[in-house]
């Protein structure tokens, strides 16, 4: 096809050539094409296959308002290709097509539309019941336009950013940039956001002039010159806005060019104020195969010609409610268009110097007359065209039929932002009555259309923002006001809903096939406001989300009901402009903590599993049952990285009364040499967090909570505090410090070969806490604890020193048989203590009590309202609660997994954990069970999964199965 | 042109003065209940007060994943039977609901996690509930699109799989209880908003409605998020609920790619593909107390990252429609269903959480058994308000209760 | 994010980063004496106010104080106190 090569108003260049595949043949674009502007320069018309009736798909808006041309593009389903530039070697596949586009043989189902009313799916289908299994297969397959591999590996780089602005303009056409620079002169900081690769909006592709001449597309020239040489404001070009929140909040992608160095970037804006230039969109004309390729907007036609260069027919007929309608037939026409009828939808009231043009060219004009009917199979080859009233007919040959009834803003922003929307009568737009705060429309969008006017609103729009944001500027405000005031206003909108027609295909939405006719059944039964029409009759849902029949179908619905109320608009919902998940993304990093030897414990072979915010060894060989991790702790000494818990100091006048809010013990018996092991309680008595606590001076404590815990225990304490003005101070020494376990019978042979002072039994007893310096150097906190049941010091030392600890260590340990145990190791070995693990061996139905932690809870100070103390109260005589019980599995059986239920014919409880102790070689663990089970000696009936009616047994035993005087960990 | 109406739920219906049960809510859990309570009760007086349209609060809102695999026995007989009224209600209402029983694939992605949904397969293998443990490659093989590699957030561990479950057309359920209940008699008032609850004697006597006064002494209160707020501002009750936002969104239509309901706690993220072919995947709740029903951008690029990360193939795929709708949260993540306590002839059906949607056929059909009868139907008794203050929390989620509301 | 929130201590910021504290219920009940009824009262019960609350927030990922504030819980912006509490 020839393209119209020297138009000033050309956003392609014709010099450069860029080539894709479609349907195994090579096509040659140009630089600036479309996807779809390029394919239609080489003839192609059938984009694509409708979803239901698979009836053939053209271009229809050129601004993605649906679905006509999504197509495959590089593998990747859906691509808009009217909106998406094309890229030399792009491959191409049309959607929803068995055989081509062109030739569909599902086109069939068009015949078939009398057998899918509105709703059919819920009435038919189901009787007999057997055939729903089939039909859904069947119902899935047609369903759905594009395909995606379930291996599709998307390409590209994403990218994210999070902008801060005073005034963020949305829509880079004259009233956007006028708005824009208005507000940058003022010296605010703009942005300015313009869905199209390039700026312009409705000026860019017309001749037409502002009042002083200047053609228009050379205005909007001007203007983006100006735009782009203002410092202060930030250009997105190819930007799409998706979302508007609370706040001017706007969130929005951007399509990268070859040099940006990402495909797409998400862009979230906080904003001062907003001006929404978002313009408008035509109001699709409803009559019979109004979707016929060949049936194309206005904009439509006029940019594939002037931005394009590409003539959008042989000849044409018009249909059109609008002045816009009638400049482009002026200018198409001057351009080479055959035009062999103009029907204007309005009686009277067209612009008199259009009507002038058109008679000078000897071009028909009917006014008060509509098109019904666009006649011919796969494309128009002729349309009829009616008087409003019906009466009176007429058809007329044509490739082409230029259909529009007029404008609709996009007013999506003022949705997503809240605004209350109203009908405006005059010009027939939904508009907000309420605008949200900080918000302000410029340009097309209030319903002006002359040049001047939308400049000049642009200007008010941006001094409003830039007042709303600070800067003084009412006095210029009210002068522009005035200024706009003497322009001319908006212009009345063509008020026909309907061409005359039944409607059987007439297309509401193009997507779902909804037709004006299963809009009607939708309404007859019952579902007669627009949100259920949607829902009822499938408008509005597909990939345009509402572009085509969100002005449509409330009208319709209020004419057809004959509603005394005013149309109310459908809902739009983010994202505006769909957007992929890809982009939404953007960098997609994983975030996790790592303890200061991650690496180490990485190169001793650790297996990491991320647990809550950190990366812990869980396992340092490929055996899950850990033996020689275990027996190496039991008969020899290991080492734990245990830097994950959390560490805390809390000091100030009132903070053994935080503590005492908090711990169900009395902290006040917490000394300086001894650790108190203690636990909190949530307010239902449940065991949040247990610890360990040392008073280090007067006022001034040091404690350790759970891994999960310690992000929330500043929080938690402050939060149970609030009302009490109490002076404390909470440090989080988390990652300040490294911790490390040093547990096993030669624990103390170990550390003796690193520190200088007495560490005997005597001198460092069990329960003790003593400061020191390893090797005179490195400040360490050494507490002997006993969780995995043997001789154990846990060591905290500054996270810078952990390393070097470690390495001391593991040297000093050479001689005896020191190596690394993981978090499952430590699992067993405290399991075999009967030390439980919060939310494995408790939960939401067991407290303090149940788990027999109870000897901890002082039930004397009353005074400190503790935590927990009401419901551990008030619930200790309650019978029938889950209790913790040590449990053996009967005739040495191999331990239940954990999970299992203890049953008898209901659920009695289940089973924590459960191991093959290897050092006493019999399957032990604990379980929750009623408390009526929890007896000493007590069978329980063990219910596993897939255990196909086998039950195992297990006795309840005493705990715990090592060690029970506990020499070992003491000695 | 309108002489052809035959609205689906029958014409529009004048206010009676009395009725002898008033169902405040045109829900789910309303409709079905009006629906039990003239077909297996005999009670046909019945008038729904529903302050919009049926089913635009939460039954359109949410994403209509059914399943029976609960963490504990008081819960898993009551969705199991939910989940086999699917079928049975689709032929009694004559309307097809679209139960597609695909199955739910429920992600796990650490051993601690394994052992954990080890208890819900063994009880719902205990009750009857087909569900079982499988691994990843198992999952893998039931969906191809999954991830299950080492470099992820949350590498994929195994998985719960629960074949009966699956989706059901949630609008469809909304229309087909609508139209079976005004078939047997119950009047259903759109655009009629219950103003204020009469009661006289510690009974109820009567219900305010924009439309007039309905005296009535019985009053069932299942307006799902909005239950709450109407029980304490107009019963002075107050419950241990919280009003979350919860987020949804689908993608653009594609052909066949996920043939399971797949979901992920660790993600928060749960995806399947509905019959039109959009991926429906949610659900995040900002953890505060809101009625907007407000989605956030926060929310659909954290659904983006997780969803990049174990279904990387959706990263093509463009989303298209996000909403947000309410959830009324209890601190033990299980509903209130109780009556005549503390007002005689006062239902409360609430506190459903996001659970509202798989639960509603049968609890309509025990809430109907109770408010005919007034006694309480054995399988809703463990559901009563006063387990809280007797320190008898559900346990159906394993976390402990925390003092924020998102628990 | 529908949500900024303003913390007495660092100003205007992005509702993500607070954590909501519940309704403000006052100053914990003596532990001596309470009932049941008003134990669970104070715990668990809410209000569940459609409009404008009075409630508790911690600024988690910034100065780390717990603070009061009102919020319409209808259209999630900070309100002004009700005339009665001010």
């Amino acid at each position: 096809m020839n393209r119209l090569n020297q138009l000033p108003t050309l956003r392609i260049d014709p010099a450069v050539n860029h080539s894709l595949t479609y349907r195994g043949r090579t096509y040659q674009g140009v630089a600036g094409d479309t996807v779809a502007t390029a394919l239609f320069a080489n003839g192609v018309r059938i984009f694509g296959r409708s979803l239901k009736y698979h009836r053939p798909r053209g271009l229809y808006s050129l601004d993605g308002e649906c679905s006509n041309t999504c197509m495959e593009v590089d593998g990747i389903p859906n691509v808009r290709a009217e909106n998406t530039l094309l890229e030399n070697g792009m491959t191409v596949k049309e959607q929803n097509v068995k055989g081509s586009a062109e030739r569909d043989w599902l086109g069939f189902m068009d015949k078939l539309d009398w057998m899918m009313p509105a709703g059919f799916y819920y009435k038919i289908m189901h009787k007999p019941a057997a055939i729903w299994p089939m039909a859904m297969k069947q119902i899935r397959k047609a369903a759905g336009l594009g395909i995606i591999s379930a291996d599709h590996k998307m390409k590209g780089r994403y990218d994210e950013q999070f902008l801060k602005a005073e005034v963020t303009v949305i829509g880079g056409g004259a009233a956007g940039m006028a708005a824009a620079l208005a507000a940058a002169q003022s010296g605010r900081r703009v942005i300015l956001l313009e869905s199209r690769p390039h700026l312009g909006g409705c000026f860019d592709y017309r001749v037409s002039t502002t009042s002083d001449g200047t053609p228009l597309h050379e205005r909007a020239r001007q203007l983006a010159e100006k735009v782009k040489q203002t410092t202060n404001i930030r250009l997105f070009e190819h930007t799409s806005m998706v979302g508007a929140y609370n706040n001017n909040l706007i969130t929005a992608f951007q399509v990268g060019k070859a040099d940006d160095g990402f495909t797409e970037c998400y862009i979230e804006i906080r904003s001062d104020s907003v001006v929404v230039a978002t313009g408008c969109i035509e109001r699709p004309l409803l009559f019979d195969n109004n979707e016929r390729p060949g049936v194309m907007q206005v904009g439509c036609a006029h940019r594939l010609a002037r931005t394009y260069g590409l003539l959008p027919g042989n000849a044409a007929v018009f249909s059109v409610g609008h002045n816009p309608g009638l400049e482009a037939a002026v200018d198409l026409f001057d351009l080479g268009l055959k035009i062999n009828c103009v029907a204007d939808i309005r009686e009277d009231g067209q612009d008199p110097a259009l009507l002038l043009a058109l008679t000078e060219r000897k071009i028909p004009v009917l006014k008060g007359w509509v098109a019904t009917k666009a006649h011919g199979s796969k494309m128009v080859q002729k349309a009829t065209l009616c008087t409003i009233d019906g009466m009176v007919k007429r058809q007329f040959s044509c490739d082409l039929l230029v259909a529009s009834a007029g404008l609709t803003p996009v007013s999506g922003p003022f949705i997503l932002a809240q605004a209350i929307m109203g009908y405006d009568d005059h010009t027939g737009y939904f508009l907000p009555d309420q605008l949200p705060e900080k918000m302000f429309p410029a340009g097309r969008i209030t319903g002006i259309n002359d040049p001047d006017a939308i400049e000049t609103s642009g200007r008010l729009a941006g001094l409003e923002a830039a007042s709303a944001a600070g800067a003084d500027l009412w006095t210029k405000v009210a002068e522009t006001r005035n200024a706009l005031a003497a322009m001319p206003g908006p212009e009345r909108g063509c008020k026909l809903v309907i061409a005359p027609v039944k409607g059987r295909k007439s297309f509401i939405c193009f997507d779902e096939d909804a037709t004006v006719k299963s809009v009607k059944q939708a309404i007859d039964q019952g579902f007669d406001v627009p949100e259920l029409v949607k829902r009822f009759a499938g408008v509005g849902l597909g990939p345009g989300q509402g572009g085509i029949p969100g002005h449509n179908l409330p009208l319709f619905v209020a004419k057809y009901t004959a509603s005394k109320e005013t149309p109310k608009p459908t809902t739009v919902r983010p994202p505006l402009v769909p957007a992929f998940i890809a982009t939404y993304a953007g960098y997609n990093h994983h975030m996790f903590k790592r303890t200061p030897i991650h690496h180490s414990q990485k190169a001793d072979g650790g297996i990491f599993r991320n647990i809550g915010v950190w990366q812990r060894a869980r396992y340092f060989t490929a055996d899950v049952d850990c033996k020689e991790e275990i027996l190496n702790v039991r008969n020899n000494v290991g080492m734990l990285d245990a830097s994950t818990l959390g560490k805390f100091r809390i000091h100030g006048p009132d903070a053994l009364k935080a503590l005492q809010r908090v711990y169900v013990s009395d902290m006040g018996k917490a000394g300086k040499d001894r650790i108190k092991y203690s636990a909190m309680c949530n307010d239902d008595g449940c065991v949040i967090d247990d610890g360990v606590v040392v008073k280090r001076g007067e006022n001034d404590y040091y404690f350790t909570t759970s891994t999960g815990r310690a992000g929330q225990t500043a929080e938690w304490i402050r939060y149970h505090t609030r009302y009490d003005n109490w002076d404390f101070h909470l440090v989080n020494l988390t990652d300040a410090m490294g911790v490390i376990n040093l547990s096993g019978p030669n624990a103390r042979k170990v550390l003796t070969k690193v520190v200088d002072i007495d560490l005997s039994n005597e001198a460092f007893p069990f329960s003790g806490y003593r400061e020191f310096y390893i090797q005179d150097t490195i400040f360490t906190r050494a507490l002997r604890l006993g969780f995995v049941g043997e001789l154990s010091y846990e060591l905290h030392v500054p996270s810078s020193y952990m390393q070097a600890v470690w390495d001391l260590l593991t040297e000093a340990g050479k001689a005896f048989g020191i190596r690394n145990f993981g978090v499952e190791a430590q699992n067993v070995l405290r399991m075999e203590k009967g030390h439980i693990i919060l939310g494995q061996e408790s939960e939401q139905r067991t407290n303090l009590l149940d788990v027999g932690l109870g000897f901890l809870w002082d039930r004397s100070k009353t005074v400190a309202r503790t935590v927990g103390a009401v419901a551990l109260r008030q619930a200790a005589n309650d019978t029938g609660r889950l209790t913790l019980v040590g449990i053996r599995m009967e005739d040495d059986a191999r331990p239940a997994r954990d999970g299992s239920l203890i049953v008898d014919n209901k659920v009695r409880g289940y089973v924590a954990t459960m191991r093959r102790s290897f050092t006493s070689g019999e399957a032990v663990g604990m379980a929750l069970v009623e408390s009526q089970l929890a007896g000493a000696g007590t069978r329980l009936e063990i219910f596993e999964d897939e255990c196909n009616g086998v039950r195992i047994y297990a006795r309840v035993v005493p705990m715990p199965f090592y060690d029970p005087e506990g020499e070992r960990m003491k000695s | 042109m309108l002489g052809k109406r035959k609205p689906l739920w029958g014409k529009k219906k004048r206010l009676k003065s009395s009725y002898d049960a008033v169902i405040i809510g045109g829900g789910l859990h309303g409709l079905a209940t009006a629906y039990y309570l003239a077909k297996e009760q005999g009670l046909t007086d019945v008038a729904i007060i529903e302050k919009r349209y049926i089913g635009l609060g939460g039954a359109g809102r949410n994403t209509a994943i059914v399943r029976a695999n609960q963490r504990t026995q008081e819960n898993v007989p009551l969705y199991k039977e939910a989940l086999d009224l699917w079928p049975v209600l689709t032929k009694e209402l004559d309307f097809n609901l679209m139960f597609n029983n695909c199955g739910n694939v429920n992600l796990m992605h650490s051993e601690a996690a394994m052992k954990a949904a080890r208890m819900n397969v063994a009880t719902a293998q205990f009750h009857g509930v087909e569900s079982h443990l499988i691994d990843a490659k198992e999952a893998k093989a039931l969906v191809p699109a999954l991830n299950i590699s080492e470099d992820i957030t949350y590498p994929i561990h195994g998985a719960m799989y629960h074949p009966p479950g699956g989706i059901v057309r949630h609008d469809a359920v909304v229309w087909g209880l609508a139209k079976g209940a005004a078939k047997q008699g119950v009047h259903i008032h759109q655009q009629t908003e219950a103003t204020a609850i009469h009661t006289g004697g510690g009974r109820i006597t009567g219900v305010e409605t924009t439309r007039g006064r309905i005296s009535t002494n019985r009053v069932l209160v299942s307006a799902g998020g909005y239950s709450a707020g109407i029980i304490n501002r107009m019963l002075g009750l107050r419950l241990p609920i919280s009003v979350l936002t919860i987020q949804a969104m689908v993608t653009q239509p594609l052909k066949p790619i996920l043939d399971h309901v797949v979901s992920s706690g660790a993600y928060h993220c749960y995806a399947n593909q509905t019959l039109k072919g959009e991926i429906a995947t949610g659900a995040h709740m900002d953890p505060w107390p809101n009625y907007t029903t407000q989605n956030t951008a926060h929310y659909i690029k954290h659904q983006a990252e997780a969803l990049s990360d174990w279904l990387p193939c959706l990263r093509g795929v463009k989303f298209m429609r996000i909403w947000g709708g309410l959830a009324d949260m209890t601190p033990d993540m299980a509903p209130i269903m109780d009556g005549n306590d503390p007002v005689g002839g006062l239902y409360m059906d609430c506190g459903w959480g996001y659970f509202g949607f798989k639960s509603c056929s049968a609890v309509g059909k025990y809430m109907a058994q109770y408010m005919a009868t007034g006694n309480c139907p054995d399988i809703l008794k463990p559901f009563h308000l006063r387990r809280y203050e007797n320190h008898r929390l559900m346990g159906e989620t394993a976390a402990l209760v925390n003092y924020t509301p998102d628990n | 994010m529908a949500l900024t929130l303003t913390c007495p201590i660092c100003g205007k910021r992005n509702g993500y980063e607070f954590r909501f504290g519940g309704e403000d219920k006052g100053p914990r009940p003596p532990e001596e004496g309470l009932t049941p009824g008003a134990w669970c009262d104070y715990v668990h019960m809410n209000n569940c106010t459609a409009g404008v609350q009075k409630e508790w927030w911690f600024h988690r990922d910034g100065c780390g104080s717990w603070f009061t504030t009102w919020r319409d819980t209808t259209r999630n912006l900070e309100a002004e106190p009700p005339e009665a509490n001010k």
